[in-house]
C-alpha cells in the first residue's frame, strides 16, 4: 500500500421540510408604501441563512419593486404576526409563502384602484422592479405613483397572509402518518485521500446535488450546502464532545476541533429543482439536508481508499491506524493458512 | 483594579483614557469604546473573530492585555471603510455572499485585509493558509476563499471594480443572485448582536453552575452574596412565581435547579450586579450545600431496572420512544438471500455558533416584561415565559436580536428566564453574556447514537426487510429529544422503497449534558447508518453504490416508511446530477480507489501539508522551471 491513498464514496439522502408531524403555520403583513416602497412584517430574523434577503425577493416580485426597496420589520412577538420558529428548514417554505399571500393581497388591492382609475382590466396590470403598467395599453407609470394614486383614492394598499403546511400525526403503535406535505431529496460524492502513516483523512472534493423545490437565490442555496458539508465534515472527521463522568473535557476550540481554512475541500454544487405543487411559490429548502449525506459519503469514500470501515465517527486518525492494522493481521492470518 | 492613563491612537483619532490594567484590548475597544464591531468568540485566541491591527499587525486582541497595546496604533473593523465606502475586501465579501451569521465576518476580514497587505499577490493556497486562525461556523469558507480572491485582483487591478457590482435584475427577482441584504451591516461591523447591546442602567449577570453531575441541593445560602455592594440581587429557583419548567415537548427543566441538579453545569443561582466582575466574585460568596446522589452516564445502563432515576415521571428514564412499523420483517428476513447486521455510533457534537448566548431583559413603562437574545423560537419561548412568570401573554414580549449561527442550539430558553426573573426582581436592565466555556458545558449538543441495524436484501439489491434500532443519549433534560427520535425514525431508512421495516428510536435520560436540537435534528445520526449500511450490502452483492440506491429509491407515487403517499420523488434525478458532476465510475465497493481512473479530476482540491503552503508552492514553480 502507497501512503498516500485516495478513494471515492456517495450517499443519498432524505429530508422533510418545515414542523414533524404536525401542522405548521406562519403569517405576514405587508404594505406597498410611500415612494415605491414596501414594508414586510413578519416573525422572523436572520440566524445567518439568508431569510431576510430571500423574503425580500419574494415581496420585490410579487409587488413589482426592488429588493433594497423592502423594509423588513424585525421578530418581535409584540410587534409582529407569528412565524415560529427558526429551524425545522421552514423559513423559505413557511414564511417565504405566507409573505408571497400577504403581498399578493397588497398588490391586489393597489391593482383594484390603478385599474379603476387607468380603466383598464385588473388581470392586465403587471408590475416589475419599480415599475407598473397594464398590458395592452400605453398605460405605465412608477410605483412611486401608483401608490399615490392608491391613497389619493382613500386606500393603503396592504395585505395579511397566512400560510399552512398540513402534516399529520404519528400513530403511537405502528408510526404511520403523514409529517411532512414536501420532501427533498439529496447524493454527495466525496473523494477523500488518507494517509496511511499518520492516518489523517483529507477530503479534496465533494460534489453535492440537492433537490430545494426551486432556488430563490442560487448563491444563497450555495453557500447552504457548503456550510453544510463542512459542518457534515467536522463531524465526520474531527468533532468529538468528550465527557468524563458528566464532566467535559473539550471546553474550549483547542480541545474540541473544528474545521479551518484548511480542510475544506472544492465543494461542487449542483441544484436540482422539482418544484412544490402545495405552495405558492414552489420553493422547499436546504438548511439542514445539506449535511445527511456527508459523513456516510466520506466513511465510503475512506473505504473505498484503504479498505477500512468506520462504523462509530468521527474518523480520527486513531481510529483509521488500528483500522489499517488490523487489515494488515487478517492478511497475515490468511497467508500463514494458506501456507 | 489599578487605573492607569492609556494614550493610543484608534482608528486614525487620538485615545486618552483612565482605564482599569486588567482588560484585555478586547475589552477596552468594546467596553470602554464602544467599537463592538469586534466580537468575542473563545477569549482564548482560538477562533479571530476578535482580530485587529495593533501598529499594523493582525492581533488576536482576547489575547493583548490593554496595557501592552499603550502607545500604540489600533485599527478596528471600523476603521477600515470608517463612514465612507466599504473597501474591496469587505465590497468582495458582500458581492460572493461570504457573511452568513456574520458573527465571525468582522474578524475575517481583518484577516483578509491583513492577508492582502502582507502580500497583495498570495496564491489562493497561501490565502487559505492565511484565514487559518479565523474559525467560520457557517459559511464552509468557500465563499469566502472566492471573496479574497476576487479583492485581491481587483486591488492589483487585474480585474475591474465591476467584479464588485452586483448583477442585474433579469426579468425576475426569483431564481436571481440578489446580494444579501444584511451583508453592508455585518462586513462593516456594524451590526449589533445581543452581546453588543447596551441600555441605560444596565446591570450584569452572572451565573453559579452545579460541579455536580446528580445531586440533592440541601440548602443555598445567597445571604452573604447579597450584601456585597454592586450586588443588585441574587435569583434562585425560588423567585419563580409560576409554573416552573420548560423544555420543546416536555416541560421538565425549571429555569435554575430546583431541588436538584442533574449535570454538570446546570445553572443553580444567578447575581445581577453592577459590572461582570462584581457579579462574578458575588458567585464565590453563594453557599451551597449537596448531597451527591447516584448518577448514570450511559443511556444502556440507565434503562437497567434498578437504574438512578434522573426526573419522577419517568420511572424507566425514557424521555421517548418512537416505533414505526410496516409489513412483516420476519417474513422480510426469510425471503431474503443476504442479511447483513451491523453496529453504528455517531458522538455528542457542539454547535459551535461564533455568537455565544447572550441576551437583555427589561420590565418596561406598561410593565410588560421584555427579552432580547438570539432565540431562535421567540413564539414558543414567550408561551412559556408567560406560564413561569405567572403573566398574561401580552405582558411577555420576545425580541430576536440577530443571530449569531444558532443550527437549533439556540431554540432552547435556556437562560433568557433568569435574565426575566432578575428584571423583575430590580427593575433594571439585566445583561447576560456566556463566555465560550460556559456555552460549551451548559448548553445542549447533538444526539449521540447507537444504531444496531439488519438488513435483508435479494441477491438483486432490492431489501426485503429491515430492522433498525437506535437508542440516543438525551442527556439530563428533555429539551427536543422527542421531536429529534421522532425525525431520525420516520427518515431512519432512507429514502428507500421498503416493504418490512421495524424502527424503534429511544431518548433516554442521562446525567449527561443535554442533547438537543441540531441541524438535521437525528436524520443525520440515523441515516449514516443507512447509507454506510447499504454500501457494505453492494460490496457483498457486487453492485455499484448508485445502482443499489436506484434499485430500491422510492418513485413517484411511492409511500414512506409510515405508509404516507408521496408526490414527486425527485431522488433518481439527483442521483444522476451527483453521478455525472462528479464523473462517478462504476463498480462496487470493494476498495476499488487504488485502481480509480476517476480521481483528481476538477472538482477537487490539492492535498495539504500543514505549514508546507509557502514552501509547495515555490518548490512547484522551481520544478516547472527546471
Amino acid at each position: 500500500m502507497q501512503r498516500k491513498m485516495r478513494g471515492r464514496g456517495m450517499a443519498a439522502s432524505w429530508y422533510g421540510i418545515a414542523r414533524t408531524a404536525t401542522i405548521d403555520r406562519a403569517g405576514a403583513w405587508a404594505e406597498l408604501d410611500d415612494g415605491g416602497t414596501a414594508k414586510i412584517v413578519t416573525g422572523v430574523t436572520e440566524i445567518g441563512e439568508g431569510i431576510l434577503t430571500v423574503l425580500a425577493q419574494i415581496a420585490a416580485e410579487e409587488l413589482g419593486v426592488k429588493p433594497e426597496d423592502i423594509t423588513i420589520g424585525d421578530n418581535d412577538t409584540a410587534r409582529s404576526p407569528e412565524a415560529a420558529h427558526a429551524g425545522a428548514t421552514r423559513q423559505t417554505y413557511m414564511i417565504g409563502n405566507s409573505v408571497a399571500l400577504a403581498c399578493r393581497e397588497a398588490f391586489a388591492r393597489l391593482v383594484a384602484e390603478l385599474a379603476d382609475h387607468w380603466d383598464v382590466e385588473p388581470d392586465s396590470i403587471k408590475a416589475f422592479d419599480g415599475e407598473i403598467w397594464s398590458e395592452g395599453s400605453n398605460f405605465k407609470t412608477s410605483m412611486e405613483d401608483a401608490v399615490d394614486v392608491c391613497k389619493k383614492r382613500g386606500v393603503v394598499p396592504v395585505g395579511s397572509g397566512s400560510f399552512t403546511a398540513h402534516g399529520t400525526g404519528l400513530d403511537p403503535e405502528d408510526g404511520s402518518g403523514s409529517p411532512w406535505q414536501a420532501y427533498v431529496y439529496g447524493c454527495q460524492v466525496a473523494e477523500v485521500e488518507v494517509d496511511t502513516v499518520t492516518g489523517e483523512v483529507q477530503v479534496l472534493g465533494i460534489w453535492a446535488a440537492h433537490d430545494v423545490g426551486r432556488a430563490i437565490n442560487p448563491r444563497g442555496v450555495e453557500g447552504q450546502i457548503e456550510g453544510g458539508v463542512v459542518q457534515g465534515l467536522g463531524q465526520a472527521l474531527m468533532e468529538d464532545y468528550q465527557l468524563e463522568d458528566g464532566h467535559t473535557k473539550t471546553h474550549g476550540f483547542a480541545k474540541y476541533i473544528l474545521p479551518t481554512s484548511l480542510d475544506i475541500p472544492q465543494i461542487n454544487t449542483v441544484i436540482v429543482e422539482d418544484p412544490d405543487p402545495k405552495s405558492p411559490l414552489g420553493a422547499k429548502g436546504i438548511g439542514e439536508p445539506a449535511l445527511v449525506p456527508t459523513a456516510p459519503a466520506i466513511m465510503n469514500a475512506i473505504y473505498d481508499a484503504v479498505g477500512v470501515r468506520i462504523t462509530a465517527l468521527p474518523a480520527t486518525p486513531e481510529k483509521i491506524l488500528a483500522g489499517l492494522a488490523s487489515l494488515k493481521d487478517r492478511k497475515l492470518q490468511s497467508v500463514e493458512a494458506a501456507e | 483594579m489599578s487605573d492607569f492613563k492609556l494614550d493610543m491612537e484608534v482608528n486614525g483619532r487620538r485615545v486618552s483614557k483612565h482605564t482599569a490594567g486588567h482588560l484585555r484590548l478586547l475589552d477596552f475597544i468594546r467596553d470602554e469604546l464602544d467599537l463592538t464591531g469586534t466580537k468575542e468568540g473563545c477569549g482564548a485566541g482560538e477562533c479571530g473573530t476578535c482580530s485587529v491591527f495593533v501598529d499594523g499587525k493582525l492581533v488576536k486582541s482576547c489575547l493583548m492585555p490593554v496595557a501592552k497595546a499603550n502607545g500604540a496604533k489600533i485599527e478596528t473593523i471600523e476603521g477600515l471603510a470608517g463612514t465612507g465606502v466599504l473597501t474591496p475586501v469587505q465590497r468582495a465579501f458582500h458581492k460572493t455572499g461570504a457573511s452568513q451569521c456574520g458573527y465571525c465576518i468582522p474578524g475575517m476580514v481583518m484577516a483578509a485585509t491583513s492577508a492582502l497587505r502582507e502580500n497583495p499577490g498570495a496564491s489562493a493556497e497561501e490565502l487559505k493558509e492565511r484565514l487559518g486562525g479565523n474559525i467560520c461556523r457557517c459559511t464552509g469558507y468557500t465563499k469566502i476563499f472566492e471573496a479574497v480572491e476576487i479583492a485581491r485582483d481587483v486591488i492589483a487591478g487585474r480585474v475591474g471594480t465591476q467584479a464588485l457590482e452586483p448583477e442585474g435584475a433579469g426579468d425576475s427577482y426569483i431564481g436571481n443572485n440578489v446580494r444579501r441584504l444584511d451583508a453592508p451591516s455585518k462586513v462593516s461591523g456594524r451590526l449589533r448582536y445581543a452581546g453588543d447591546m447596551t441600555m441605560p442602567h444596565m446591570l450584569h449577570m452572572q451565573v453559579l453552575r452545579s460541579p455536580h453531575a446528580h445531586a440533592r441541593i440541601v440548602s443555598i445560602d445567597t445571604s452573604e452574596a447579597e450584601a456585597m455592594p454592586g450586588v443588585e440581587c441574587v435569583i434562585t429557583a425560588d423567585d419563580v412565581p409560576g409554573e416552573d419548567g420548560f423544555g420543546v415537548f416536555v416541560h421538565d427543566q425549571p429555569i435554575m435547579a430546583r431541588g436538584s441538579v442533574r449535570y454538570v453545569g446546570e445553572g443553580i443561582a444567578a447575581v445581577a450586579a453592577e459590572n461582570v466582575e462584581t457579579a462574578r466574585r458575588a458567585l464565590s460568596k453563594i453557599h451551597v450545600a449537596y448531597e451527591e446522589l447516584p448518577a448514570i452516564f450511559d443511556p444502556e445502563e440507565a434503562m437497567q431496572p434498578g437504574a438512578p432515576v434522573i426526573h419522577e415521571y419517568a420511572s424507566d428514564n425514557i424521555v421517548k420512544h418512537i416505533p414505526i412499523r410496516k409489513g412483516d420483517v420476519k417474513k422480510g428476513f426469510a425471503e431474503a438471500d443476504l442479511i447483513v447486521e451491523e453496529t453504528y455510533q455517531t458522538q455528542q457534537v457542539e454547535h459551535a455558533y461564533l455568537e455565544p448566548e447572550a441576551g437583555i431583559a427589561y420590565v418596561d413603562h406598561d410593565d410588560v416584561v421584555t427579552v432580547i437574545s438570539p432565540s431562535q423560537n421567540i413564539t414558543h419561548h414567550r408561551h412559556m415565559l408567560a406560564k413561569i412568570i405567572d403573566k398574561p401573554i401580552n405582558k411577555v414580549r420576545f425580541i430576536m436580536s440577530p443571530v449569531g449561527g444558532g443550527f437549533g442550539g439556540k431554540e432552547d430558553m435556556i437562560y433568557q428566564g433568569m435574565l426575566a426573573l432578575a428584571a423583575m426582581k430590580t427593575h433594571r436592565p439585566v445583561r447576560l453574556v456566556y463566555t465560550r466555556e460556559e456555552s460549551i458545558i451548559s448548553t445542549a449538543k447533538r444526539h449521540p447514537a447507537r444504531i444496531t441495524y439488519k438488513m435483508g436484501l435479494k441477491n438483486d439489491g432490492k431489501i426485503t426487510a429491515i430492522q433498525f434500532h437506535m437508542v440516543s443519549d438525551g442527556g439530563a433534560y428533555g429539551m427536543s429529544t422527542e421531536g429529534v427520535m421522532r425525525k431520525a425514525a420516520i427518515l431512519s431508512c432512507g429514502p428507500y422503497d421498503v416493504a418490512n421495516v421495524q424502527i424503534d428510536t429511544i431518548g433516554v435520560y442521562t446525567n449527561n449534558t443535554p442533547s438537543g436540537a441540531f441541524r438535521t435534528f437525528g436524520a443525520m445520526q440515523a441515516q449514516f447508518a443507512t447509507e454506510s449500511h447499504l454500501d457494505i450490502c453492494a460490496e457483498r452483492l457486487g453492485l455499484d453504490p448508485f445502482e443499489i440506491r436506484r434499485i430500491n429509491m422510492m418513485r413517484d407515487g411511492a409511500f414512506t416508511h409510515t405508509k404516507q403517499k408521496l408526490g414527486s420523488v425527485s431522488l433518481d434525478e439527483v442521483l444522476t446530477a451527483a453521478e455525472t458532476s462528479s464523473g462517478w465510475e462504476a463498480g462496487a465497493p470493494d476498495m476499488r480507489g487504488p485502481a480509480r481512473k476517476d480521481l483528481g479530476g476538477p472538482g477537487t482540491r490539492e492535498p495539504c501539508s500543514l505549514g508546507a503552503r509557502f514552501e509547495a508552492s515555490s518548490g512547484k514553480s522551481k520544478r516547472q522551471v527546471a
